[in-house]
């Protein structure tokens, strides 16, 4: 008992130093209370987000614990990254552009179950049944509108139904699937997004105008003017992809130039089924349409939920994903676009410190690795740290709230303002989040 | 040696404070935990707990608590030998720093109440303490009629021990609405803007509500007086005048035709159809309409669609999971004839609840197979499954801590849940085969926090069922019991739900004290009359379609054009996707086939069968994905996503349905048959719209055509904006 009694007397007081500390330090707020005032333009204009469904594993990729215990270290060797740093060595490529990116060691979250943390990660919250989040791809849909013409949020080639939708926000905000895949077998085609065979852009107009005639009555009545709305905003939509020259380059990859494809890897075949490892095409589809005027696009690689020979599977499927990555930030660096386009690496969580007895690693949510590169991150650093075999984090931890806050406040979106759901409930877009001050250049 | 220290202690203490009562650890302390909101989910009640220091949520588990409290780390938390110093103590005031803030001052009760109880020796409680049983919150129904006075509420506590106690400073509030009333910590409500909605009190498991109504000030409302066909426009009129709404008139004949038809059969009227309602002159014509279309197969079609979809109905082909093609196909048909037949509701629930046999010749035994999806039973979804389909009720919540919002227990829940320990399948005669039935000796769960093993009870029993009997017969008996006010509620909300597209509980499988009906009467005379009924469901249809409520039309007056939950008016309400493919089908006649289906098929008759797995999400039908049709994953209500996209806009505009639709002859054929443009602009409003044009709109149409009333293409392009109308792709 007394040992306890002196241990709480001196944990105490340290905290109260600690806490009188941070009181004498005022220049952080002075400087925030600066920032706000001084009303600088949002460093990202659009955001790219690689989902790597399934929870991908830290260790054989971007954190890969040289020194741990064999039964806890990455399953490849490791490799000296331009910023000096170890990763896996099938991550080559990748390394060679370390120097353009910010890899978070120190990532936590708090479900490691696949749907809900597909969910915390997209909304920022864990599933309830009492309100339904929206996604980030809808806030910024609903926050900022569309721009030059094209959906403000488009998923390639679909979005993850666990991660959730519009959630209290109007439908219009969802994202736009291609429902197509840019990196699949046989040619690439949007889905509904060209007229019929036989139907004429003059026969296109006359349905519009037709259309109008119908609503009109009911607008005329004054039935449900908000559900009238919403119907017409999308029909406005639609024409102006239809009949865009602009909108419809955007979702095509015409025009792009074999040396671009290398850039990104083409000729990868994975050894499911031998389909092409579609990764490349999914990227470089992204940064045509971002480069458009699209804002937030979010692409999903799955396959990444690895309890089995998870060795095997980094080594079918990495060269692609380092390839593309890599491809990604060069060709968005090149094009002088990657200061105003924040690049997003994520999965929902990690996987568990100790390879299991199937040769795999199991879902693990207290810590992993994601990455954030451009849109006024820092280049060529890692950030924070997990411990000796990765089991949790050990230096600036980074809860998922901090992450998106973070990336909402790139984006000029001060995520501590409340949204209203269902017209009358204020609710935070992020509920706890920080501003991850280290991340930023 | 420690023990007889604080024997000696807590002798001490009892003397130096002899005159003051004693407190009680689950009584007193435990209550003052969950009012200061230590026990609550973001702070120690979450599972693990906060910043080292765990209680369990909302304090189901006191013994754990105690535990936590006085032993875990001996002296800390709570230090009898200098009660100030307990750390409990320095916390909650926010003497040291604490991630959760200050909770109190050392001048409350609250304080006072923790700090005797550590002077008292910080005792568990010796023998059985009076536990609440109840609570009331009052005034149970308060109105803001333009005065903006705040209102006090008070809840008492009623004690097994026959006492109760004011708990007003103990309990928690929150209100539903906010924006409409709201409650402040001490339990004082203050009124916002017009509406109704609901505070409540919490207090140890219970949660109450009491009504709001806030009516705006200035108000010059003069009740309308509209005929109340029956009694539901007597409920919702009573309802809409303590609102101070007014219902919108009666609909027209063509808008109540498309309606109805909509609503009960799944499609539009024909041309036919249309024609001999309109010019029906009898005053009774509506009546007899509904009558027809609840004898129709359209109408056996649809509710067996509606039931099938959510049961997760689904056909495969990978064996060891027992949802074969031909165990769904025989469900199929018997839910099919159960529906044609108009068995009522109860038996028709208590035959699949209490089936056994093989899961290809007994169709009703695959409520079991078709629930799960997966290589073998689960008891815990069972138990979610079964309330929350037949009862609107979930109670999954309660696996591990009591429902924070409801009444529901832990006792309840794994009560509940050692009905299904026995459910069994043992393979049959062929691979695709198995039989299921009810193993009588299985072990019943055991509760979660002391291993207890707990016999099967019904929800909200006292005591368990007879364990003599089939503890699935037991089960099926009291789902379906007439005194079962869950099930006729459940039942009914689900039904007026299919008609109004809101349940008066919405979400309709989400039932708590907690969200309350819209029009709680309402709800109540529904369930009433069900029971009354026998359960019939066509009867109970008959009364809700024959409702003027129901008949409404969606033109809005000025007091409710806000209103979209007490059915003043009626509400543009998207169609599902398969009611909405099938109107596409039938006012085009196109011929769609459906993936492994004959022709001919209805999407609303439409499952998913696949040569594999079936436990996944599945559509197999891209029109049907796309709008949004349950992927039935699961059985909750939210599969289903009535929300327009962007993809469907495209989809309707462009896509290959819409265009094969439109090509699918109709328009050559209304040429071949000789009809002016007039005629055929009419005939295709009829048919897509059910109604004629305006003549405004007739005029702009033949604009549209111009001169080329002899090709089809401009024909063709009307068709387009008809079905891409709102008025096609909604029930008005």
């Amino acid at each position: 008992m007394p040992a306890n009694h002196r241990n709480r007397i001196d944990r105490r007081s340290a905290v109260q130093l600690a806490a009188g500390g941070a009181l004498g330090l005022s220049l952080p707020a002075l400087l925030r209370a600066k920032e706000s005032s001084s009303e600088k333009p949002p460093a990202a204009k659009s955001v790219i987000h690689l989902y790597l469904t399934g929870g991908f594993a830290a260790q054989e990729s971007w954190d890969p614990k040289p020194e741990a215990p064999t039964d806890y270290r990455g399953s490849f060797n490791v490799i000296k990254t331009k910023t000096g740093h170890h990763f896996s060595e099938n991550f080559t490529r990748m390394a060679g552009v370390a120097d353009k990116m910010s890899v978070i060691r120190s990532m936590h979250c708090k479900i490691p179950d696949h749907g809900q943390a597909a969910y915390h990660l997209f909304t920022g919250y864990v599933p309830t049944t009492v309100i339904d989040y929206p996604q980030m791809g809808a806030v910024v849909s609903q926050q900022f509108g569309p721009r030059q013409n094209l959906p403000p949020y488009v998923a390639i080639p679909d979005k993850v139904s666990s991660t959730g939708g519009t959630g209290y926000l109007s439908s219009k905000y969802g994202a736009f699937e291609l429902h197509a895949d840019p990196g699949g077998r046989g040619e690439f085609k949007v889905k509904d997004f060209a007229l019929p065979a036989g139907v004429t852009r003059k026969q296109l107009d006359r349905r519009r105008r037709a259309r109008t005639i119908l609503e009109n009555r009911l607008r005329q009545q004054g039935v449900d003017e908000t559900q009238l709305g919403t119907m017409d905003e999308f029909y406005q939509r639609a024409y102006t992809l239809l009949s865009s020259p602009e909108a419809r380059a955007a979702f095509s990859l015409d025009g792009e130039s074999q040396a671009t494809r290398d850039l990104y890897g083409s000729g990868y075949v994975l050894s499911y089924r031998r389909q092409p490892a579609a990764i490349g095409a999914r990227l470089m589809m992204a940064r045509r349409l971002v480069a458009a005027g699209v804002r937030l696009v979010t692409v999903r690689y799955d396959g990444w939920d690895n309890h089995v020979n998870i060795r095997g599977a980094f080594t079918d499927k990495a060269p692609a994903l380092d390839h593309s990555i890599a491809g990604l930030l060069t060709d968005l660096d090149d094009r002088g676009m990657l200061d105003e386009t924040l690049v997003m690496i994520t999965s929902e969580f990690g996987r568990t410190p100790r390879i299991n007895t199937s040769n795999g690693r199991d879902h693990w949510a207290r810590s992993y690795s994601m990455i954030l590169a451009g849109g006024g991150i820092t280049r060529g650093q890692v950030y924070g740290a997990s411990d000796a075999t990765a089991s949790e984090p050990a230096k600036n931890p980074v809860s998922l709230e901090d992450f998106l806050y973070t990336v909402y406040h790139q984006l000029g979106i001060d995520a501590n303002n409340e949204l209203l759901a269902f017209g009358i409930r204020p609710i935070e877009i992020i509920k706890g989040g920080k501003l991850v001050k280290g991340l930023l250049a | 040696m420690r023990q007889l220290f604080s024997l000696l202690l807590a002798a001490t203490a009892a003397i130096a404070v002899a005159d003051e009562p004693v407190v009680s650890f689950r009584r007193d302390v435990m209550p003052v935990l969950f009012r200061a909101g230590c026990n609550q989910g973001t702070c120690h009640g979450s599972s693990r707990g906060k910043d080292g220091f765990s209680l369990s949520l909302f304090g189901y588990d006191w013994k754990g608590d105690y535990f936590r409290l006085t032993q875990e780390i001996i002296g800390r938390r709570v230090n009898v030998a200098v009660p100030e110093e307990s750390l409990l103590l320095l916390k909650a005031t926010g003497a040291v720093p604490h991630t959760g803030g200050k909770r109190f001052d050392k001048k409350t009760a609250y304080y006072q109440t923790l700090r005797r109880w550590i002077e008292q020796g910080a005792l568990s409680d010796a023998g059985d303490v009076p536990e609440p049983i109840a609570i009331t919150l009052s005034p149970p129904k308060i109105l803001f009629d333009g005065d903006a006075q705040p209102v006090q509420t008070r809840v008492m506590a009623q004690y097994s021990d026959g006492s109760s106690h004011d708990v007003t400073s103990l309990a928690l509030y929150y209100s539903n609405n906010p924006s409409t009333a709201a409650i402040d910590q001490h339990g004082r409500v203050t009124s916002a803007n017009r509406g109704d909605t609901y505070v409540f009190a919490r207090f140890n498991r219970f949660t109450i509500g009491s009504e709001v109504i806030v009516l705006p000030s200035d108000a010059d409302y003069k009740w309308s007086d509209p005929p109340a066909h029956n009694y539901i426009d007597e409920l919702v009129f009573d309802r809409l005048q303590k609102l101070q709404l007014l219902p919108s008139a009666l609909s027209d004949d063509e808008t109540f035709l498309r309606r109805v038809y909509l609503d009960l059969t799944g499609v539009p009227p024909g041309v036919a159809d249309y024609t001999r309602f309109i010019e029906d002159n009898r005053v009774d014509k509506r009546v007899r309409l509904i009558d027809a279309l609840l004898e129709s197969e359209d109408f056996t079609d649809m509710t067996t669609g509606l039931w099938a979809e959510s049961v997760r109905l689904m056909g495969g082909g990978y064996t060891p999971v027992a949802t074969d093609l031909k165990a769904a196909e025989a469900y199929y048909q018997w839910i099919k004839n159960q529906v044609k037949q108009n068995r009522p509701l109860d038996e028709f629930v208590y035959d699949q609840v209490t089936a056994s046999g093989s899961n290809l010749n007994d169709g009703p035994t695959n409520l079991y197979t078709m629930l799960v999806h997966d290589v073998r039973f689960r008891p815990k979804n069972f138990a979610a499954d079964f309330s929350q389909l037949f009862l609107g009720v979930q109670i999954q919540c309660a696996e591990c801590h009591n429902h924070p919002f409801d009444r529901w227990t832990m006792d309840d829940y794994y009560g509940f849940v050692s009905f299904f320990t026995g459910i069994t399948r043992k393979p049959g005669a062929e691979p695709r085969e198995f039989y299921v039935f009810n193993k009588r000796q299985a072990s019943p769960a055991n509760h979660k926090v002391d291993g207890r093993p707990m016999a099967a009870t019904v929800l909200g029993g006292a005591a368990p069922v007879d364990a003599q009997l089939d503890s699935r017969i037991a089960l099926a008996k009291w789902l379906t019991s007439p005194e079962n006010k869950l099930f006729a509620r459940n039942s009914s909300n689900r039904i007026w739900a299919r008609f109004f597209h809101r349940g008066l509980v919405e979400p309709v499988d989400d039932m708590r004290i907690s969200n309350p009906p819209t029009n709680g009467p309402l709800l109540d005379e529904l369930a009433r009359r069900l029971v009354k009924y026998q359960f019939d469901q066509r009867q109970l249809i008959r009364d809700i379609c024959n409702s003027r409520t129901y008949q409404l039309s969606s033109q809005p007056n000025a007091t409710n054009q806000l209103d979209d939950r007490q059915f003043s008016r009626a509400r543009l309400r998207r169609l599902r996707s398969d009611v909405l493919l099938d109107s596409i089908i039938k006012v085009t006649g196109w011929d769609r086939p459906f993936r492994n289906f004959p022709k001919g098929t209805k999407a609303i008759e439409f499952y998913p069968r696949t040569p594999g797995d079936t436990a996944q999400p599945l559509w197999f039908d891209d029109f049907l994905k796309t709008f949004g049709r349950s992927s039935r994953n699961s059985i909750c209500a939210c599969e289903t996503k009535p929300e327009p996209t962007l993809s469907q806009t495209l989809h309707m505009l462009v896509g290959d349905n819409t265009n094969s639709a439109i090509r699918a002859g109709l328009v050559p054929q209304l040429l071949k048959q000789g009809k002016s443009p007039p005629g055929i602009i009419e005939e295709l409003f009829i048919r897509c719209v059910s109604r004629k044009p305006t003549s405004d709109e007739l005029a702009a149409m033949l604009d549209l055509v111009g001169d080329e009333v002899e090709g089809r293409a401009a024909y063709e392009d009307i068709l387009w904006s008809l079905l891409n109308s709102t008025e096609f792709s909604f029930n008005r």
